[in-house]
């Protein structure tokens, strides 16, 4: 019960952090910002699939009405993250690394596997990201300037929303 | 059984996630529904509240900008003031002068909610179907086109910007005449391109693009921006990158166009395509 609470409680404050740098700051059209997957990939690693599904998708509905985008675009994105993301972080983390119910943040992964498992996930996710955005392949190489610094810009957003956010309290 | 089989519990999951994506996919394609959800809901009080506290601080940095703006809107109207008046003194003695509606009015808008930063922007405005503003009308500022009227609710109305990868505006290039759709290709908020022009016209950079007004969305000569660069596609057309005067980050004041003549000309269209 304790856990759902703080799974709530986290949902809120990314998608306030997200709501934030999309609206009051303008990276212009070249980055689009994209926090909200860190609260998609720190759920507990206990979470079933079903799980992570209902909430990425609660998420980018939640992200998509917020910051006035199309409805979908990013629910639709980072349900396919969520559909892959047990099996990236089984490849990234060793055996026995984390146990049950543990939040598979930056305090408990470090600095270099929490990086590896934002970037592959974000790159998941930017991909299909731009796919729905211009609505199949035709644009994709035309995009893909956007996609990379999109991806680098996320990233490090990410884990410095993660450091200022969650890393102490969960230390 | 549910919860021991993992093959049936793989299919869960399969079908959940294809039942959220296609859901997902859904509501992309069928977006006009969210949008009269996003204006009409009672979310939007809140948040038109919020969004104007917080634009106010950036409105307060843009005053300077703005009253530049406005200025040379004022010089440029006395202008055409002028010219109009001494038309109509001159047609004083025509009969019926009077009683002609003029083919444009407008409605004066303020923004609550833009954004310049993603590849499809919306752009949200504090006038709606009370004040007289209805679907697909054009919107425009002293420097440029605005965008399209995508819905309305009662006060306010969700406008899809010119920067947005699926909108164009029919553009005209000033001494040559030369005309093609102006289209915003997701880059830069400043920069928009004029495609399709034939390679035969020619064209220097510095020269001014204005709307055509074939469409019934917009006026024409509203100015839209200047020519930066030429690129020739397949030997045949120019591309043109266009300077827009129009800078969407300190937007704040709109105007909707209402074409008065728009019914009559819609009419007259379908009446001629029966015809054919």
């Amino acid at each position: 019960m304790k856990l759902r609470g703080n799974i709530l409680m986290s949902f809120v404050a990314v998608l306030l952090v997200q709501i934030m740098l999309s609206g009051l700051v303008d990276f212009g059209p070249l980055v689009f910002i994209a926090i909200y997957p860190l609260f998609i990939f720190t759920l507990p690693i206990n979470t079933p699939v079903n799980g992570l599904l209902l909430w990425a998708f609660a998420m980018g509905l939640a992200v998509d009405y917020f910051t006035n985008s199309i409805m979908g675009l990013n629910s639709s994105a980072s349900l396919v993250m969520a559909l892959l993301q047990p099996q990236i972080f089984k490849a990234v983390s060793r055996k026995g690394d984390l146990e049950n119910q543990i939040r598979p943040g930056l305090a408990q992964l470090g600095y270099a596997k929490f990086a590896l498992y934002a970037l592959i996930l974000l790159t998941i996710h930017h991909i299909f990201f731009s796919m729905a955005e211009s609505l199949g392949f035709t644009h994709f190489i035309y995009n893909l300037p956007r996609l990379f610094v999109s991806i680098a810009a996320n990233t490090l957003l990410i884990i410095l929303v993660e450091y200022s956010l969650f890393y102490k309290l969960m230390r | 059984m549910w919860g021991r089989s993992p093959i049936l519990r793989g299919l869960a999951t399969i079908i959940l996630f294809l039942t959220l994506e296609v859901v997902s996919i859904l509501f992309i394609a069928n977006d006009s529904v969210f949008q009269r959800v996003k204006i009409g809901g009672a979310l939007m009080y809140f948040k038109s509240g919020v969004s104007s506290a917080t634009s106010n601080v950036r409105y307060y940095f843009g005053l300077k900008e703005t009253n530049e703006v406005l200025l040379s809107e004022n010089q440029r109207l006395r202008e055409q003031l002028s010219i109009y008046k001494t038309k109509a003194e001159m047609a004083d003695t025509l009969e019926g002068f009077s009683s002609v509606t003029p083919d444009f009015t407008y409605i004066p808008a303020k923004i609550i909610s833009n954004s310049t930063n993603k590849l499809n922007n919306f752009i949200i405005i504090n006038r709606g179907r009370k004040h007289g503003v209805q679907k697909d009308m054009g919107v425009i500022s002293p420097e440029g086109v605005v965008g399209v009227v995508s819905s309305v609710s009662d006060n306010y109305s969700y406008i899809i910007s010119f920067l947005n990868i699926n909108q164009s505006v029919s553009a005209r290039i000033e001494p040559s005449g030369a005309f093609g759709p102006l289209v915003w290709e997701g880059r830069s908020s400043d920069y928009a391109t004029l495609t399709e022009v034939p390679y035969h016209i020619r064209v220097s950079v510095g020269d001014t693009v204005f709307t055509s007004g074939f469409s019934t969305l917009y006026p024409p000569n509203v100015p839209l921006g200047t020519i930066r660069r030429s690129t020739i596609i397949m030997g045949s057309h120019h591309n043109f990158q266009v300077r827009l005067f129009q800078n969407f980050n300190s937007l704040r004041y709109v105007s909707v166009v209402v074409n008065n003549k728009k019914n009559e000309l819609n009419q007259f269209l379908k009446e001629n395509e029966a015809k054919r």
